[in-house]
């Protein structure tokens, strides 16, 4: 009984690699690849365009538009089946391109991340189940960073909280199932909300049926996976239900910024070649054929293999422009460096070995402060200004009806409707609905400010619990959240209930304090001494500790030594439905804390998608209009 | 005892040996000359075929219980896989794959103008074969879980002397290669080519390839033998036989030798010399991986090389190490001091005598010197200091093993190697596959190997054979299973289920662990809604949709809605399926459901469809009759006549407005659009209109200052802006025209709005100033705020003649203070 691996993210990368390669290998020859368009970027976080060209994938279609043609005998889809709309369209194209080739094609279909009954059933309806090879393609977390892990259910949000589909919470069990099998079962499941209760409920319940025995894990390493893991301390599950209004906020770290202004896909940003200048060397597109994406737009990968942006992304944008010119000066001043004459031959080459780095290192420089300055542009117009103040009076609890007056004037400015939502739905979240009078004006100002199709947007964010009118009589939930000091992300400070308590208490209510008495920081409390506070957030609080059986348990303690157990364990938080950038940057700075104050703790981020506020509203926009004949 | 080498025969500079395995295999009048022959890899069951009735599975050493009965038409191939499925293949290409040695069988057809052209032979791999039809074409199946047969590339036509393939995982293609004979050449087929080999020597009347896909042995009407590499490349050797008869078999033997086998006689081929075995009667070849198993009427023989350590150890004269530690053994038992003279003889190489007693008593059949090499190893182990015993361990486990599966009632002669490359699990499989249930649980509890499949397997046939009565059945099975591990009760049921023992299978289903697992075997026994609920109750969306599916083509609408009413999740999933699939499925969903407001929605989104205006409309107004009476949607409906009103009006503003050319005519879209356009357009042409539109819908003063301001910038109208500008007072201030006036680059226009924002402190009034480009006016401002400091910081930006007046500016301030 080896001790757990340690949770390594640079892992999970590598086996999605070689297992979406191997797959493309079973292949033979050359084959055209359709994909849901979806999964273009996350594919990109995997491998790159040109190793897929070497396992001899020659032309890319997304299978939304229906053009993939018969250049090739062999077609490979690769898409999710847990949609049967999207079986559907595959199960079209395949009798299309059967009906109209003249090639004998030979069909093949990845399932990501597992083969679904419905798509055998619907496949089998269209007759087309025995001309196709079907494979699994067992992709569950991508790693975004070192210590983010994203399923990129695209759909994640939408599906939990507006349609009630929770195919998006199952699939985050499996993937946490998986985790477990590899590192052993998370001690403790700590979590706030009932979505969240419900995947600790399966992670409960497929633990008993991997002991019962199925097929699908029986791998050998499930009898190791079955005892607590001695590498990860706990899984903390939050649902996004209990804190809408932190993704609501305007982001105000460097990469929130830009998510906000840009937007950020798989770690790509897209921005106007005019901003940033062009890529230098333009580089194969990455796209489809079909793609008419013009060369105006360039890509900026946002990772950390870009040091410079490390080191900004997570920084509060008032202090990115000082950062930048720290840089630029230091930059300056090794390459004037070299302009000394006093320099002997073994310091010149020890520059020019530097060289590369230094002109990466400007390239990274030139686009960040490019960047920098289009969102400054952004952040000093006089419009960012109004929806921030409206956003921090209504966070920090001021009378919601002061800001109608800023709100209304912000609609018939005709700002993108994703921000007057974001403002409407903010206020509703942590005032607890709007008044009658009050919603039914704003109502009829957005229906006649961005037109009528939005009674169904409006509608749907009813139905999302964000926009709601105030029930007479109700306490406010929510409010609690607001009161501990200015504004922090409930989320987080949930997260910091558990891994925090000392420092939080010591910021909160005098009753919190009085029970936070010094005590070893650790998970093994759950929510104590915040259980109070934490009942009156919405959603059910649970708390489970998963132990195995008790002989393995003890072999597994005596291996490892009883003592020095806590420090160096990982805390896996679980974002169902749901992280935005600013979160993650929030819950960084905590590990850091956690780690300076000598609690080697490291934390890693997990969930089904990365999201931000106009995602969130964006869910419930109604896309089409009654012009668009 | 008899020597191990009593059996060798040196073939060129190698031994090969004959193990013999069982005797009295088959019945004496069983004619075996009449019969097709096929083995399973890995020493597994064989199949015999004579004519159209019956096909006998053997097991190595007798006969499997039931014969299949035959009434399907000729079988053109019989194989075996590498898990022991067997394939009988008939003429008209239809395909049974038998999955246990029970006679129970999956049926597939081969397609492709089989059924035409009829099937001639077959030729099998591990996990699959290749069909040959009459008319040349070649079939293959590469799975038998999902087969898919496919066609291989078109050979040429003419008389095919003799066939074999290549099997996927030895070629460069990865997916099978056939080779054929014809005419005097050589075709190389596979799934996209046909590729003439160039070969002037043929006609071939045999071809063989090599356990390791390497070489390929071709046979002469001439009666020589060739070995080439199986690229074609080179030839590596040539035998030539004498014989004036066909051989009627040719096997590799390992991958060294070649078998070829007349009526009685066999010649061993390898490298420049060959050998000759002769037999009472009919021989058959059964090729495995490291040699032949050679079947007569009266034994059941295995030919193979004498593996490197075996040989080493018992070659007469042989002075390894380890002959001499296996001799020290001998000495030790007749208690002569020459074992220790034989221990310090190989003294430095000890260890590795150690080792290739353990090695060599794996590859040898024979117990007794099994025994004596094992006690060989553990007499030098135990002089050793150090050793690390593991793998002697390991092999007396293996050996306990491999001797079990031997015994003569078990029929699994499997050699050492064959063990490693079968695993230890598959030969738990073949084992259940033959009711072995003890010796594979005691396998599987000696080895530490998981036996769910034993029990569950077990349990099956239990149900299917057992006479007794259902309750004690039950009983029966429950009390041996329950608190085994991974024990799959659903498996159980199914079998239950399907012997028409249903309510044992319900029964049985119960000690199922796995709510998911029990779903399809529910929906099988029509039990519906209980497998809704154990799908809800797993979480596994999947399963649900699959129950839901089926639900809703089983059962009319009305019910369907019922059982899903009261199970939030099925109600959930069914809405968000529908609304990409099935509309009229969710209308009737939120009819019966009396949920008018999603009624409601769904027939306004409808209306977003529409193409034509009135289509719209009729939409529009069916979803807002549907709100009609209920007083809790009265706003929603009042916004529903609202977008109808706007969508009529909109059309009457499109004839009039068509010859409009305001820059943003071409982005309208939407009634909202059209109503700031409207607006916008209003202001300019009809006024009145305008002021309709803004009492009509109830547009609150300030929104409609703010459209009309910013329609009249976007479209440049200065004339209009001033004549608003005149007005006394603005409901939104003025400042919002300042801003969007110089927003759109008329400083000068802008400049008027300043002096009309009064609100505003002076300073800001300075700025505003500033920005049009007005540093006089702006020093008058702050002229009379009598703000020095202020003029100071302009007097920077001024220039010209302002540089005097903001000087003079300051002159009149500054005395003052003096």
């Amino acid at each position: 009984m080896a001790p757990h691996a340690a949770l390594n993210t640079q892992d999970i990368a590598e086996k999605a690699r070689r297992d979406l390669l191997q797959l493309l290998e079973g292949v033979r020859g050359k084959k055209n690849l359709v994909l849901e368009k979806s999964l273009a970027d996350t594919l990109s976080l995997i491998v790159k365009t040109s190793t897929l060209r070497e396992y001899g994938v020659d032309k890319f279609y997304f299978l939304e538009n229906d053009n993939v043609d018969s250049s090739q005998r062999n077609v490979v889809f690769l898409a999710r089946g847990e949609k049967a709309k999207t079986v559907i369209a595959i199960a079209e194209q395949i009798n299309h391109l059967r009906r109209n080739g003249q090639v004998d094609h030979e069909f093949s279909i990845f399932w990501i991340p597992r083969r679904t009954l419905v798509s055998n059933q619907i496949l089998e309806e269209a007759g087309v189940l025995g001309e196709v090879n079907i494979a699994e393609y067992p992709l569950y977390f991508i790693p975004l960073a070192d210590d983010l892990l994203s399923m990129e259910l695209d759909d994640a949000f939408s599906d939990l909280y507006l349609r009630r589909d929770p195919t998006a919470t199952f699939l985050a069990a499996k993937a946490l199932m998986l985790m477990q099998q590899r590192h052993g079962l998370f001690p403790r499941i700590i979590g706030k909300g009932d979505n969240a209760k419900r995947l600790a409920d399966l992670l409960l319940r497929m633990r008993s049926e991997v002991t019962a025995g199925d097929d699908s894990y029986s791998n050998g390493a499930s009898s190791l996976g079955l005892t607590p893991s001695s590498s990860i301390e706990s899984l903390i599950i939050i649902d996004r239900e209990v804190d809408l209004p932190t993704v609501l906020l305007t982001q105000l770290t460097y990469e929130g910024l830009i998510d906000e202004i840009f937007g950020i896909k798989a770690n790509q940003t897209e921005v106007d070649s005019s901003i940033v200048g062009a890529t230098p060397a333009q580089a194969p597109q990455v796209s489809s054929a079909s793609s008419s994406t013009p060369a105006l737009k360039r890509k900026i990968q946002l990772d950390s293999s870009d040091a410079l942006y490390s080191t900004l992304q997570d920084s509060n944008f008032a202090i990115v422009g000082s950062l930048l010119n720290k840089v630029a000066r230091r930059l300056q001043s090794s390459y004037e460096s070299r302009h000394v004459a006093s320099k002997s031959t073994a310091e010149l080459r020890e520059f020019v070995a530097k060289l590369p780095g230094y002109q990466a290192e400007q390239a990274s420089l030139k686009i960040h402060t490019a960047l920098a300055e289009e969102i400054i542009k952004h952040t000093r117009s006089d419009i960012f200004s109004r929806i921030l103040e409206v956003q921090q009076n209504l966070a920090a609890g001021a009378d919601p009806t002061s800001q109608h007056d800023s709100i209304d004037e912000l609609i018939s400015r005709a700002l993108p409707l994703p921000t007057v939502l974001r403002l409407l739905c903010l206020e509703s979240c942590v005032s607890g609905g709007l008044k009658r009078s009050d919603l039914e004006t704003f109502k009829r100002a957005i229906l006649h400010g961005y037109g009528h199709q939005h009674l169904l947007t409006l509608s749907a964010l009813e139905k999302l619990g964000l926009l709601t009118m105030q029930a007479v009589n109700e306490s406010e939930p929510d409010d609690i959240a607001y009161v501990f000091s200015g504004y922090a992300p409930l989320s987080v400070r949930l997260v910091q209930c558990i891994l925090q308590k000392q420092y939080l208490a010591s910021l909160g209510t005098s009753r919190a304090a009085a029970a936070a008495t010094p005590q070893p920081q650790s998970a093994a409390q759950g929510w104590r001494p915040f259980e109070d506070v934490v009942k009156q957030v919405k959603g059910a609080t649970f708390d489970e500790a998963q132990t195995g059986e008790e002989k393995a348990v003890r072999a597994r303690q005596t291996l490892n030594g009883s003592g020095g157990g806590e420090s160096g364990k990982t805390v896996v938080v679980f974002f169902l439905g749901g992280v935005c950038r600013a979160e993650v940057a929030a819950l960084r700075f905590v590990a850091k804390r956690l780690k300076e104050e000598g609690v080697g703790r490291r934390v890693v981020i997990a969930t089904t998608g990365m999201v931000s506020g106009d995602g969130v509203v964006g869910a419930a926009i109604e896309k089409k209009t009654f012009g668009g004949a | 005892m008899s020597k191990p080498t009593a059996d060798w025969e040196k073939v060129g500079t190698r031994f090969y040996r004959k193990v013999q395995l069982y005797t009295a295999v088959f019945d004496q009048d069983l004619e075996l000359e009449n019969y097709l022959v096929a083995g399973a890899p890995y020493s597994g069951a064989l199949a015999l075929y004579r004519d159209e009735e019956k096909v006998h599975a053997y097991r190595g050493s007798r006969a499997a219980k039931p014969s299949i009965d035959w009434d399907k038409g000729s079988i053109k191939g019989l194989g075996w896989s590498e898990d022991e499925k067997l394939l009988v293949v008939t003429e008209d290409g239809t395909v049974r794959c038998y999955y246990d040695l029970q006679g129970d069988f999956v049926p597939f057809t081969l397609g492709h103008g089989a059924e035409e052209h009829g099937v001639k032979a077959c030729r099998f791999w591990s996990n699959g074969f290749v069909a040959l039809l009459n008319n040349n074409h070649l079939i293959s199946v590469a799975r038998y879980d999902e087969p898919r047969p496919k066609l291989l590339a078109i050979p040429p036509e003419g008389e095919i002397h003799s066939w074999t393939l290549i099997p996927p995982a030895y070629t460069l293609s990865r997916s099978v290669e056939v080779l054929l004979s014809t005419d005097k050449t050589i075709y190389v087929v596979d799934a996209s080519d046909s590729e003439d080999r160039n070969y002037s020597e043929g006609p071939f009347v045999h071809m063989s390839v090599s356990p390791n896909g390497k070489f390929v042995a071709l046979y002469t009407k001439y009666g020589k033998l060739w070995v080439v590499g199986s690229d074609f490349q080179e030839t590596l050797n040539e035998y030539d036989s004498r014989s004036k008869t066909m051989p009627k078999d040719m096997q590799w033997c390992g991958n060294n030798a070649v078998a070829l086998a007349w009526e009685d006689e066999i010649h061993l081929v390898t490298q420049g010399a060959a050998t000759k075995y002769y037999y009472d009667g009919w021989v058959h070849l059964i090729p495995d991986v490291d040699g032949i198993r050679v079947f007569t009427n009266d034994v059941c023989e295995f030919l193979q090389r004498v593996p490197d350590v075996t040989e080493e150890t018992f070659r007469i004269g042989s002075t390894s190490p380890a002959s001499i530690l296996l001799d020290a053994v001998d000495q030790l038992e007749r208690k002569s001091p020459k074992a220790d003279d034989n221990i310090q003889l190989i003294r430095p190489n000890l260890s590795e005598a150690v080792d290739a007693c353990v090695k060599a008593a794996g590859h040898e059949f024979s117990i007794h010197w099994q025994k004596q090499l094992l006690k060989a190893a553990s007499f030098g182990k135990s002089v050793l200091d150090l050793y690390n015993s593991d793998e002697f361990v390991e092999m007396c486990e293996t050996l306990r093993v491999l001797n079990a599966a031997r015994f003569y009632e078990i029929g699994l002669p499997l050699s050492y190697e064959q063990y490693q490359r079968l695993t230890p699990e598959k030969l738990i499989e073949r084992l259940i596959n033959r009711h072995e249930y003890l010796l594979a649980l005691r396998v599987s509890e000696y080895l530490r190997l998981p036996s769910d499949r034993i029990y569950v397997n077990w349990a099956s046939q239990k149900v299917r054979q057992s006479t007794e009565d259902e309750d004690s059945i039950c009983r029966l099975i429950v009390q041996k299973l329950n608190n085994k591990p991974g024990v799959s009760f659903e498996e159980i049921a199914r079998s239950a289920y399907e012997e028409g023992r249903v309510r044992l299978a319900t029964e049985l289903l119960n000690y199922e662990p796995r709510a998911g697992k029990q779903v399809p075997l529910l929906l099988s026994m029509k039990e519906d809604t209980i497998a809704l609920d154990k799908a809800i109750e797993s979480g596994d969306t999947d399963l649900v949709y699959h129950v839901l599916l089926h639900l809703k083509k089983k059962l009319p609408l009305a019910p369907f809605f019922r059982t899903i009413n009261s199970r939030p999740m099925a109600m959930a999933l069914v809405e968000s399926s529908a609304i990409d699939q099935d509309r009229e499925l969710l209308k009737d969903l939120y009819y019966q459901d009396d949920r008018r407001l999603d009624g409601s929605n769904l027939l306004l989104s409808e209306a977003l469809s529409q193409e034509h205006p009135q289509a719209r409309l009729d939409k529009i107004k069916l979803a807002s009759r549907l709100l009609q009476d209920s007083k809790e949607n009265a706003f929603q409906l009042k916004m529903l006549d609202e977008a109808a009103r706007l969508l009529r009006m909109q059309e009457h503003f499109d004839k009039d407005l068509h010859t409009d050319a305001s820059p943003a005519g071409g982005r309208t879209s939407g009634p909202s659009f059209h109503q700031r356009h409207a607006l916008r357009a209003a202001e300019i042409i009809h006024v009145k209109r305008a002021l309709k539109v803004q009492s009509e819908f109830k547009v609150p003063e300030k929104t409609y200052w703010w459209v009309r301001l910013r329609a009249l910038v976007s479209a440049r109208h200065w004339n209009e802006l001033e004549e608003v500008g005149k007005a006394r007072k603005s409901p939104i201030g003025w400042e919002p025209f300042f801003n969007e006036v110089l927003g759109a680059g008329n400083t000068r226009l802008a400049s008027t709005f300043v002096p009309k924002c009064t609100g505003l402190s002076p300073r800001e009034r300075v700025e505003m100033w500033v920005k049009c480009g007005m540093v006089g006016k702006a020093g008058e401002e702050a002229l009379r705020a009598k703000d020095v400091e202020c003029l100071r910081e302009l007097r920077e930006k001024a220039a010209g003649s302002t540089l005097g007046e903001i000087d003079r500016m300051i002159a009149q301030l500054e005395p003052r203070r003096r």
